[in-house]
């Protein structure tokens, strides 16, 4: 099922147009497993298998990009020609001089690692393991759901290029969490763990569920939901607010991750996701945060589901400051849109599966972990809110005005946490959020969270990212 | 796009090796370009061409789904076997009482117009490339997208019920800038006749440029809102994930829920799920086989009920709605054709008759997953956000956040226009939103500008 080398070295060559400047052809299959039970049964359980080939070809100033799911030899030929076409035709309306940056052809091939493969573990297993895991959290009346959900996903990739690139990857994940819905007449809260949506998502494989000990948290979860049922709603007004991990990671996603891709500061973007408040003038000389504000795009860690070996550019991973003590630095970019800055392309173009058109996309982008215990952040909170978990998210099209609703919040009253609040939501405009920044919560607190639905593109996109984020303490900031 | 002979082939060799209690399965192929463009230059064009199989089983009343993108026998049985192993596995659906086996007809609709089929991604182009001069005249860049695709959905099922359509689908997405302003325009439909890019371009250049220059700015506070289509559009379809859809209802998030019956909104308000409206974005019947109808969700302000897939409706005692759009999803039902009763205003006279208000023409990146119970939502606004003070518009407002609850705001609506317009979404290949124009009272505002 696999194309060979040949094959697609074949079908470059059958691109014969004077003006080709580049073409590139990619191959994906797609594996995906997701188990779901809920209130003590398997509510779903489902697995599919995508496959798809995907050209791409510049002639002139016009991009082409075809795609089919039919993967033969006869289709790789015939998709190779439409890309051509629908080149042809981009170059009516095209009135912009593409320039590509530089890049060295690379013959690789790299696999994310795993100790226990997720398609190994039998079915009863994953099933029983959830049911375990969600059990302790049934019994009380107000406990009107609870759910648990794995996910396996593997892709394996091929990617060719008139350059000479020759690279086969193949990343493998798992991801797994559990949910606590309570409810009490109008109320209805809702507690997960590790994160909401599936939970969390990681490049290994069944060692990281075991890692997660889902049933060992179950307890706490469910006492949390049914506890957040009677908690006072998390107050309005200003607070020093400090954010915990997984929801800084969020935090970091929207307000950091998205405004620095530079196909969105150009304004490819706009007709869907929209733009984005840094643009390249500002390059170097803008303050984004605070000095203790180092954010870094990390394609090259292990285990983490935001890192491949090569982009689908074939350009390789790397590791670069976006935010450097607070100024902002550089953009994510790709062989197309690095020249418009003046540099060459950091390799963050990615496409969800070869059917679609590579984008810049998010990588590993994270808060590096700063000095201060979390424990010491809160010790010297006078008066202020602790907020953990996401449960709502939404931002401007520029990226600039923020609201993100929590699951859980805590006062702080003389650097000790007090009261379970419920509902809490703070609001932000991004650059002012990162400068009131006075407090990065050291390695112990830092963690990387696995996002596997970042949506980007025109047809949408859904990207696998990650975020390492510490807690960190936020001044003054707006509750709503 | 597959024809029905070689659609029904392949079903036919799917169901063949189920080797289930019961079977359905449904083949779904897409043929799209998408010609994407920014700085009035075409940048991205995309030609996609892809075909999926999703196949579930029923053995011993417990339910299994398996998909794959490959047609040959050895994958087919290879994703059957999924599907049984995942039954296997599974619990026995509550009350279920099996698949559809009713063969009754589906709706005679129009969903295919082969000249939108036929349309070139070079003839798109000589329009984007005339739109992009007429913008340049008016000094204004132009970005956006223009989608047409082709597709063919059959489904077929162990009780010999088999359903074919093919469909067209064209959807346009401008959006003017100029000095920092921008303006939008969106239109969608069956026939590539019926959306007009050029005309779009004029629209959202008007947008663009309506009271340039005239720049206020409003402190947070409740405002009388004119919505337009898009803006409804987005709110309407998150209320369809936190409050239509089967799931929300039986997980008990939904404001449905013991509220059947009760006027929770306006009078003037009434909303269905109806893929047979000939002037929306028909379609004849759901994956799972189903004759679609018009469902009833909120009527005249009056609770109605969700919508269900076969399986939620027979666990739910109620009747299924024929809105199953993936088999076994974990919607177990959505509303995928939302439908808002016109009203008998002008967008003119809505804006006349408001002494201090703001005129929307879309929303930014709405959340409604807050506090579902209320269907609390928050978003900001985009592309063309105006004041309108003395019944006039007098000014352009920056982006602004709000946060409200759609509950209470369907019981404030003062006033619907008699024209609706169609707006698609990015995950519903087989619908969309129509809508009018709404003038709502007290739509709260609660973040300052930011752009």
């Amino acid at each position: 099922m696999k194309p060979t080398r040949a094959q697609f070295e074949q079908a470059l060559r059958s691109l014969r147009n004077p003006a080709l400047r580049y073409a590139d052809i990619r191959w994906t299959a797609t594996h995906q497993q997701h188990v779901r039970v809920r209130n003590g049964e398997v509510d779903a359980l489902s697995a599919t298998v995508d496959r798809a080939v995907g050209v791409r070809v510049l002639i002139g100033n016009g991009w082409g990009f075809a795609a089919t799911s039919h993967v033969s030899e006869e289709a790789i030929l015939q998709t190779a020609q439409r890309a051509l076409e629908v080149a042809a035709a981009s170059n009516i309306a095209s009135t912009a001089d593409v320039v590509l940056s530089d890049i060295e052809p690379h013959v690789a091939t790299w696999a994310s690692a795993f100790e226990i493969d997720p398609w190994s573990i039998a079915l009863e297993k994953k099933i029983e393991h959830l049911l375990a895991a969600t059990e302790p959290m049934r019994g009380d009346h107000r406990i009107h759901q609870v759910s648990g959900d794995l996910s396996c996903y593997r892709q394996e990739k091929i990617f060719a290029s008139t350059l000479g690139s020759y690279i086969d990857q193949t990343t493998t994940e798992m991801g797994g969490g559990i949910e606590a819905a309570a409810l009490d007449g109008g109320e209805f809260q809702r507690r997960t763990y590790p994160n909401p949506f599936g939970g969390d998502y990681q490049a290994a494989g069944w060692e990281f569920i075991e890692k997660l000990d889902l049933p060992k948290k179950a307890p706490q979860i469910r006492d949390e939901a049914i506890a957040l049922l009677a908690a006072p709603k998390a107050p309005a007004g200003r607070f020093d607010l400090i954010v915990g991990s997984s929801q800084l990671a969020l935090q970091v996603h929207e307000s950091c991750g998205h405004p620095t891709e530079l196909d969105r500061a150009m304004g490819l973007e706009i007709s869907l996701a929209g733009g984005s408040f840094l643009q390249p003038h500002m390059l170097g000389n803008f303050r984004y945060g605070s000095e203790l504000v180092d954010i870094v795009a990390d394609a090259t860690i292990a285990g983490s589901i935001g890192s491949f070996a090569y982009d689908d550019d074939g350009v390789p991973a790397q590791r670069f400051h976006l935010i450097d003590k607070g100024m902002f630095v550089d953009y994510l970019t790709g062989r197309d849109t690095a020249p418009t800055i003046g540099r060459k392309s950091n390799g963050t173009v990615r496409a969800e599966s070869a059917a679609r058109i590579p984008i810049i996309r998010m990588t590993n982008i994270n808060l590096e972990p700063g000095a201060t215990p979390l424990a010491e952040i809160i010790a010297d909170t006078k008066r202020g809110i602790y907020v953990e978990t996401n449960k709502s998210w939404s931002i401007d099209d520029l990226r600039l005005n923020f609201q993100f609703g929590c699951e859980v919040a805590y006062e702080i009253e003389n650097g000790k946490l007090g009261r379970l609040l419920r509902n809490p939501v703070y609001t932000g405009i991004t650059p002012e959020f990162w400068r009131s920044c006075d407090a990065v919560g050291d390695r112990a607190s830092w963690q990387i969270w696995g996002l596997p639905n970042c949506g980007k593109g025109d047809p949408l996109q859904t990207m696998r990212v990650a975020h390492g984020a510490p807690a960190a303490r936020f001044r003054n900031v707006e509750m709503a | 796009m597959v024809s029905e002979q070689e659609s029904q082939a392949i079903l036919a060799r799917a169901l063949a090796v189920a080797n289930a209690d019961e079977a359905d399965a449904a083949l779904i192929s897409v043929d799209q370009n998408i010609s994407r463009f920014a700085n009035s230059n075409l940048h991205q064009n995309m030609s996609e061409i892809s075909a999926s199989l999703t196949l579930r089983v029923i053995v011993n009343g417990s339910m299994g789904v398996a998909s794959t993108s490959s047609f040959d026998d050895e994958e087919l049985a290879q994703t059957a076997e999924l599907a049984r192993e995942a039954a296997r596995h599974s619990d026995p659906l509550q009350h279920f009482s099996g698949l559809y086996q009713d063969h009754e007809p589906v709706p005679q609709l129009a969903t295919f117009d082969a000249s939108t089929a036929g349309l070139s991604p070079m003839a798109k182009a000589h329009d984007l490339k005339v739109m992009f001069e007429r913008g340049r005249e008016a000094g204004v860049q132009f970005a956006g997208a223009y989608l047409t695709s082709a597709a063919s959905v059959a489904t077929s099922s162990s009780h010999g019920v088999q359903r074919y359509a093919q469909l067209t689908f064209v959807d346009a997405t401008v959006i003017a800038l100029r000095d920092g302003s921008s303006g939008y325009a969106s239109r969608c439909a069956r026939r590539a006749s019926e959306v007009d890019i050029l005309s779009l371009g004029e629209e959202a250049t008007y947008k663009a440029t309506l009271a340039l220059g005239h720049n206020e700015e409003l402190e947070p506070g409740a405002f009388d809102v004119i919505l337009e289509p898009p803006a409804l559009a987005e709110v309407l379809e998150w209320l369809n994930m936190i409050a239509f859809t089967g799931q929300a209802y039986e997980d008990g998030s939904s404001f449905f829920v013991g509220n059947l019956g009760k006027r929770l909104a306006g009078e003037n308000i009434t909303i269905a799920d109806d893929a047979t409206d000939p002037d929306f974005l028909p379609f004849p019947f759901d994956l799972e086989g189903l004759p679609k109808r018009r469902v009833p969700l909120i009527e005249n302000g009056v609770i109605k009920g969700p919508v269900v897939d076969k399986a939620w409706a027979d666990r739910l005692e109620m009747q299924p709605t024929a809105n199953a759009w993936h088999l076994g999803s974990p919607e177990h039902g959505s509303a995928f054709h939302i439908d808002v009763a016109a009203g008998t205003a002008t967008r003119d006279e809505l804006i006349a008759s408001t002494k201090l208000g703001i005129w929307v023409t879309r929303f930014n990146y709405v959340n409604g997953l807050l506090e579902p119970k209320s269907a609390l939502m928050t978003g900001t606004t985009r592309d063309g956000t105006f004041l309108i003070r003395d019944g006039k518009v007098v000014a352009r407002l920056p982006n602004l956040r709000w946060t409200q609850s759609l509950v209470e705001a369907l019981t404030r609506v003062e006033g619907l226009t008699k024209e609706r317009r169609r707006v698609a979404t990015w995950f519903n290949m087989f619908g969309g939103t129509i809508a009018p124009t709404v003038k709502v009272r007290g739509w709260n505002f609660t973040g300052k500008s930011t752009s």
